[in-house]
């Protein structure tokens, strides 16, 4: 592939910042931004960097977060990939908070992927270019007879070699190449391969630094409690006893910061070492005024969802006449599906060292989004964002968690008040009690089925708290927008309506890993499955049929590839034989398309009475190329774990407007002992790649709920199926 | 005089107040920042480490209990990094987020040194109290059931 659009790529060359070498920048694309559906960039930014030094050295700079989903491995190999680099003398360096250099840093929506894999190769092309004109300068000969292998350049007549540490310097005169031409599949080192994460040497050593683990001279470490109910505040504080204890220095208030997303308002305590602040924090004597949200009941709340979505709600988009649909249908199936709130509850709680003093700002934070630290920074210590230096860390999982940054506005709360860094460990009560919460859900489905079997007409309607309704009284309910994924599904359905259903705000939202996709995915998938079962026909029919009826020319790909994923799942997990299991086992399947990717879920599963065992998962995936083929892997696995999970009992429960559950003993994630088999499969197609840290989840809940009906006849439309008593 | 900890082999005063988790005198005091806080009430697993070569919790073990004796964290669990568990993690590329790694190698490692031929379901009961988010549990699993072949040949 030959990439030929200089006013769409920008490289540049930088030098001054370190010297010697070759230095490298590129730009991010702004059509790949749009092509997503994310909004354009106003300017054409360099964001990453190479650096190869004169003794070969290879510094790749990653701009996107790593959270454990392996992008600060998958992009570069991408790049070393057209280098032609020799991986072993690779390294990475996480890029400190700079979209002015790295373009977007914010990671989640699954788009690193798909918005970098071009541009990365690009540059590594570009760098390689470069090189092979230095030698060819070097040794007076034309470009065309080198070529470049393994951090060498090689005379193809001579058989010499230079080396890459040996040309960086003078590769760095050469001009940055116009175009470059891009390795195709066949001659892919390290694109498509198993290569593993760069850090993960450092992982079982224990010596990677995580949020939680910065130390700076002169730290200072905090605790914090915070109001137990959204949109309460502090109505007296008696802090003697906690100032009383030794090694404490000093007790914060820290009022609500009511933007995106600053603090929910607590009490932060400074003292000489984490536990003693934790200590302190209990001796506080605290009243709170509980606010509007006191009696926030979260299950009650769900049974007023229900009945939101089951009567008429406000229309978000029609095509076709339904009413036609349903006045000639020969069948109809309904039915109501719900979901919980859910806590992220990554390993690692939230975080960060802040430092805040008079002309300067620094941050070590574990961070989807540096930019929404200095932001939000700027905006507390009223200076200027690019004032603000964010360094960041590894993250000890995240799942959409760590995009907001309340935790670290409390940290430079800390700091301003001690005048000193700061490091502020939330503790995991405070983690599960006070977070951001994934919206509690309900969605109702009318199909209207034709007497030959094909669905007419589709009455979709969703309620659920957006993430808007926090900072804007008038957003009662899920804006139209957010159930765009709904009429736009590539089921061929011609009569079709969705309505939003009221949902206000209660609590904090934001949305966890894979976002409307757990919801959506669940009862697209189960509905599906029920209509089946209705026709008497097997789900994998009736999906394909789904899926054939799709006329629309830009849902063709859709339709196509979600068949394609189907049918790898179907096969893998011998759908086809599935009556040949024990009377107690079945197999479900689901598959769905999130994040511009599509996987395909076959879980079996036993039910014995009460009791759910997922025995295995065969994992379809259509993500066009794959890039890191571990991490892939990797992602559905961790894709089954979560969803097993928020699939069968794990829910955040909120009564007098306070979250119930308080740690992992009470929000009962997945152990290992329930672990079932996973396999995956990848369709590797050579499409565009897409990304996979959140696409597993769609399919999950509704390939579990049909194997369970399978296996039991029971039908489980609520997610958890049957939540942990809390 | 003050009470003393061996930690990875070397010995420390115990110059805080005594009723401190091992995990925050580890974290906060000597800066061994491998062995991670995730819970703080022994129901995660990512604070394991070793006392006297059995596994605990160091976030509700106060570091007064351990006076007098040896404690072995992540950080020592081998001379060179080489323990059979933390090969086994690299082959089989366990680590996602990597931050309850550390915890889950101290746990299979003291269950290894109980019970070097495990059966998976005494895999299974052993690593239960261990939790990871990212969901590496199926490499964990094969993983230690590879480092408990290899040190068997040791023997």
């Amino acid at each position: 592939m030959t990439v030929q659009n200089p006013s769409r790529r920008k490289f540049i060359k930088q030098t001054g910042a370190v010297a010697g070498g070759l230095w490298v920048g590129f730009a991010v694309p702004n059509m790949a931004m749009a092509k997503i559906g994310m909004p354009e960039q106003a300017a054409f930014n360099p964001n990453a960097f190479i650096h190869i030094a004169e003794n070969g050295d290879t510094l790749l700079y990653c701009g996107r977060c790593e959270m454990g989903q392996g992008i600060s491995t998958a992009l570069p190999a991408a790049v070393a990939d057209e280098l032609e680099a020799d991986w072993s003398r690779v390294s990475i360096k996480q890029a400190d908070g700079n979209e002015e250099l790295y373009g977007p840093q914010s990671t989640g929506g699954s788009a690193s992927i798909r918005t970098m894999y071009i541009p990365m190769r690009e540059a590594g092309a570009a760098a390689k270019a470069m090189l092979i004109a230095a030698a060819a300068k070097t040794w007076q000969v034309p470009e065309k007879d080198c070529y470049a292998n393994s951090h060498f350049v090689i005379n193809r007549k001579t058989k010499d070699k230079l080396g890459y540490g040996e040309l960086a310097s003078l590769a760095n005169t050469m001009p940055m190449p116009e175009s470059v031409t891009l390795k195709t599949k066949p001659d892919y080192k390290y694109i498509g391969k198993d290569i593993a994460r760069h850090n993960q040497g450092d992982i079982v050593k224990g010596t990677l630094t995580y949020g939680v683990d910065t130390k700076v001279p002169g730290l200072k470490y905090g605790a914090i409690v915070h109001c137990p109910v959204f949109e309460g505040k502090l109505k007296s504080l008696d802090k003697t006893a906690a100032l009383a204890m030794p090694g404490v220095e000093a007790v914060v208030e820290i009022p609500r910061m009511a933007v995106p997303f600053g603090s929910i308002g607590g009490v932060g305590v400074v003292a000489d070492n984490t536990w003693t602040a934790q200590q302190a924090v209990k001796k506080l004597k605290i009243e709170w005024d509980l606010g509007p949200n006191k009696t926030y009941d979260s299950n009650a709340y769900k049974a007023q969802l229900v009945k939101n979505v089951e009567a008429p709600a406000e229309k978000a988009a029609e095509r076709g006449d339904i009413g036609q649909a349903f006045a000639n249908a020969k069948h109809k199936v309904s039915a109501t599906y719900t979901g919980g709130h859910l806590s992220h509850s990554p390993m690692e709680p939230n975080a960060s060292v802040v430092w805040v003093q008079d002309n300067s700002c620094e941050v070590w934070a574990a961070t989807q989004s540096p930019a929404d630290i200095q932001k939000v920074l700027a905006q507390y210590l009223e200076r200027e964002p690019k004032d603000i230096l964010v360094h960041v860390t590894m993250a000890g999982g995240a799942f959409g968690r760590k995009f907001k940054c309340d935790y670290v506005q409390e940290a430079a709360a800390l700091s301003k008040a001690v005048k000193a860094p700061v490091q502020l460990t939330w503790s995991r009560e405070e983690d599960t009690t006070t977070g951001y919460y994934h919206s509690i859900n309900a969605q109702h489905i009318e199909a209207a089925i034709d007497e030959s079997g094909n669905v007419t007409g589709w009455l979709h309607r969703a309620a659920f708290m957006p993430i808007a309704s926090l900072f804007d009284d008038s957003v009662d309910r899920a804006p139209a927008r957010s159930l765009g994924d709904i009429f736009n599904h590539p089921f061929g359905i011609e009569n079709m309506r969705t309505e939003t259903g009221e949902a206000k705000r209660h609590t904090r939202i934001g949305w966890y890993r894979a976002v409307y996709a757990i919801f959506y995915g669940f009862a697209f998938g189960a509905m599906a499955d029920e209509i089946a079962h209705k026709l008497n026909t097997d789900t994998v029919t009736l999906l394909n049929r789904l899926y054939d009826n799709n006329k629309k020319p830009e849902l063709q790909e859709q339709a196509r590839r979600s068949k394609g994923a189907l049918a790898m799942a179907a096969k893998k997990s011998k759908w086809n034989q599935r009556d040949k299991l024990p009377k107690n086992q079945g197999i479900g399947i689901a598959v769905h398309y999130s994040f511009a990717s599509y996987v395909a879920m076959a879980v079996l599963v036993e039910v014995d009475g009460d009791n759910i065992k997922v025995l295995e998962v065969d994992c379809a995936v259509d993500c066009g190329q794959v890039l890191n083929l571990d991490s892939a892997r990797a992602q559905m696995e961790g894709a089954v774990v979560m969803s097993t999970a928020l699939s069968l009992r794990t829910e955040v429960v909120f009564r007098e407007g306070a979250v119930v559950n308080t740690n992992f003993h009470n929000y009962p994630v997945l152990r290992i002992n329930e672990m079932p088999k996973v396999r995956s499969h990848f369709i590797d197609n050579g499409d565009e790649p897409t990304g996979l840290g959140e696409p597993g989840l769609g399919p999950f809940p509704a390939a579990l709920s049909n194997a369970v009906f399978a296996a039991s006849g029971k039908r489980y439309r609520d997610l958890p199926f049957k939540p942990t008593s809390v | 005089m003050a009470q003393s900890v061996t930690i990875n082999g070397e010995s420390y005063d115990i110059d805080v107040d005594t009723a401190m988790p091992l995990l925050w005198f580890l974290r906060d005091k000597l800066e061994l920042t491998g062995t991670k806080f995730g819970c703080g009430m022994a129901v995660c697993g990512a604070c394991t480490v070793h006392l006297d070569g059995e596994a605990i919790r160091s976030c509700v073990m106060p570091v007064s209990a351990v006076a007098g004796k040896s404690i072995t964290t992540i950080e020592g669990l081998a001379e060179n990094h080489d323990h059979p568990l933390q090969k086994a993690w690299l082959k089989n590329k366990v680590p996602q987020c990597g931050y309850c790694q550390a915890g889950q190698i101290m746990n299979a490692a003291s269950f290894l040194a109980k019970t070097p031929k495990p059966t998976p379901e005494q895999i299974d009961t052993a690593m239960q109290g261990n939790i990871c988010r990212c969901g590496t549990y199926q490499r964990i699993k094969v993983a230690i059931s590879e480092a408990a072949l290899e040190l068997g040949k040791e023997v």
